[in-house]
């Protein structure tokens, strides 16, 4: 589990061409994550084990550095895609993200929830770190997921 | 920190052009976070005819976190305490991103024409409430009348 998360479909095609261009430099690679405990000075990310509060990584709790591994595991599963107005047009009715309210632009990277709302994958990922729930019809995720994985 | 967030300056351009009726939020001048709201009393409420002026302030959390809301104007009911703080659960754990000022603005404003005294913040408000319903509404029309009239 857990391989198949960060799997872009775009940036794949750079390893091909490696030598041509020098500007592909892997030590800025956002998603390796340093080893937090031997990394004193790597900048500390901080953690939301409930909407209403922050905590940096190291004052979390072991059970809750587990239930925020696993939200993290959990929102990976999420199908990712980009704004592109729909197959059919029929996102093109919703305009706005209602987290940033900004309006969906082409290209934008969105996040689609089970209930079938989008949202910008950084506007949704920020606050499924804080609650396992939709923003607009307030569905708990996690319920809508297994129920999927059950009829599927 | 930051700039204000392209959000915060929507929101306030909407309250603006369209405003709630009954409701009325001004940004401070000197933070645009801080908003000076008042709430007129709804009609067939103990609330009636008086102006309620509360402060709600948006942490840089904000929309992640629910905005900080307090009545600054006296007033006597079960799910607003001493301090002026509101028993709503929006403002806490029912906070979602998609509610912005306006929505808890009208949920106040709900609240105060349906209080709610099961889910109390002032306790001795909210026994009184439930004791003698027509007695703490006739304290709260007091309150109103002392407290939340313009002069």
């Amino acid at each position: 589990m857990g391989n198949c998360l960060k799997s872009p479909t775009s940036d794949d095609i750079s390893l091909l061409h490696e030598s041509q261009s020098d500007r592909a430099s892997f030590s800025t690679d956002p998603d390796l994550e340093p080893p937090p405990p031997y990394q004193e000075q790597a900048h500390m990310p901080l953690y939301h084990p409930t909407p209403s509060q922050a905590r940096l990584a190291t004052q979390l709790t072991e059970e809750e550095q587990i239930r925020i591994a696993q939200r993290i595991g959990l929102i990976q599963h999420l199908p990712r895609g980009v704004y592109d107005g729909g197959p059919d047009g029929s996102e093109k009715k919703i305009r706005e993200c209602v987290i940033c309210m900004l309006d969906f632009v082409y290209g934008d990277p969105i996040r689609f929830l089970p209930c079938m709302h989008i949202y910008h994958l950084d506007c949704i990922d920020d606050w499924l770190m804080r609650s396992f729930t939709c923003p607009s019809c307030m569905e708990p995720v996690d319920a809508a997921l297994l129920s999927t994985y059950e009829t599927n | 920190m930051s700039g204000l967030p392209r959000r915060i300056t929507k929101e306030t351009q909407r309250l603006f052009q369209e405003p709630v009726p009954g409701i009325r939020a001004t940004p401070d001048e000197a933070n645009a976070r801080y908003f000076h709201v008042v709430i007129a009393g709804p009609a067939d409420s103990p609330f009636e005819g008086g102006t309620f002026k509360l402060e709600l302030f948006l942490p840089e959390e904000y929309p992640m976190a629910a905005p900080k809301v307090r009545f600054m104007t006296k007033i006597y009911h079960p799910n607003v305490d001493k301090l002026g703080r509101i028993c709503l659960d929006i403002l806490k754990d029912k906070w979602s991103p998609a509610l912005q000022i306006r929505t808890v603005l009208l949920s106040i404003q709900a609240l105060l024409s349906a209080p709610n005294p099961d889910d109390p913040l002032a306790n001795d408000v909210a026994e009184q409430w439930k004791n003698d319903e027509s007695e703490a509404i006739k304290t709260a029309k007091k309150w109103t009348a002392r407290y939340a009239k313009e002069k």
